[in-house]
């Protein structure tokens, strides 16, 4: 299915948030994430499917200042 | 009621129809607590204090570095070695002596912090580092006080509010759950000194338009900005059922 990450297009096969991040060797430290504008948090991760046409916002919190 | 010179200092203010002198009379018994006096606090409480904010504490154990003039836009030079409170209390009762600037120059712990948010209406989260930021959302959870969070690194600013008055509002733990993740911070990655005064600017700007009764649109939200792009992300953050600091026990 196709999903878009960061808005690059990406075709997966069907998985969890927590799977696919691996799938792409993506940190799960540090990270936050949301999908279709929404912050879906890191407890949901394992169980959260993701679905055709989601598109995701990954990137890292920040704690600088 | 404001004084001869206050109308003068505030006079374009009070030409905006949305604060206007109402407005500047909320500012004036405003009780703010600015926490971190780096480069997110050097221009948030440089604008509160500028803005007429009546009260406010500033929060520091930091003594100025060399490293630090890059960004932190509220001290001088010659100024290195001195604690960056007093620096900072001087700079702004010279800046307004129409208001009152307290310091904290110690390293709050929880029993000071729910003390000091008793006399806080509003709360600015302009610290350095991840196990400070969720120790501040959890006092302000637990004693009902706004939080306006800024954080920057390289060229990304983020800018949250979490309206701990409201029950059903999410909180900072909702969307960045765990203190022991790895940091990034300014001495580690760098930062742009620009782009954390646009986010401490935009802090002072939210805290403004909280005390006047302006709504905030960045409630339950995180607004990602890029400073390469100039591009704005804005994201929900809805409350966690689960989470271990607002939800249900």
């Amino acid at each position: 299915m196709k999903i878009t990450v960061n808005e690059v297009e990406k075709e997966i096969q069907p998985s969890s948030i927590e799977q696919f991040l691996k799938d792409i060797d993506s940190p799960i430290k540090g990270s936050a994430l949301a999908i279709n504008g929404v912050i879906i948090s890191r407890v949901q991760w394992p169980n959260y499917q993701l679905q055709e046409n989601d598109s995701l916002s990954l990137f890292q919190v920040i704690a600088g200042g | 009621m404001l004084k001869d010179s206050e109308l003068i200092r505030y006079s374009r203010h009070l030409l905006l129809d949305d604060l206007g002198a109402h407005g500047q009379a909320k500012l004036k018994k405003a009780k703010v607590l600015i926490i971190g006096m780096g480069g997110l606090g050097s221009p948030a409480s440089l604008y509160l204090a500028a803005a007429g904010v009546g009260s406010l504490t500033i929060c520091d154990f930091d003594s100025l570095e060399l490293s630090n003039l890059q960004r932190q836009i509220a001290y001088q030079s010659d100024e290195i070695g001195s604690a960056k409170v007093t620096l900072m209390q001087q700079r702004l009762k010279k800046l307004n002596p129409e208001i009152s600037v307290r310091c904290i120059a110690n390293k709050m712990e929880e029993p000071q912090f729910n003390l000091e948010l008793l006399l806080a209406d509003l709360v600015l989260d302009c610290t350095d580092n991840m196990p400070t930021r969720q120790l501040i959302n959890r006092v302000c959870f637990n004693g009902k006080v706004p939080l306006i969070v800024g954080a920057a690194i390289r060229f990304e600013g983020h800018l949250s509010f979490f309206d701990h008055k409201d029950p059903d509002a999410a909180c900072y733990h909702c969307y960045a759950p765990s203190s022991v993740d790895p940091q990034l911070n300014c001495s580690n990655s760098g930062v742009l000194g620009a782009v954390v005064g646009v986010m401490g600017s935009l802090q002072a700007l939210e805290a403004i338009k909280i005390i006047v009764g302006i709504e905030s649109t960045v409630k339950n939200k995180l607004k990602l900005f890029d400073g390469k792009t100039l591009q704005w992300q804005s994201f929900t953050i809805n409350k966690d059922p689960n989470c271990q600091v607002c939800g249900k026990k």
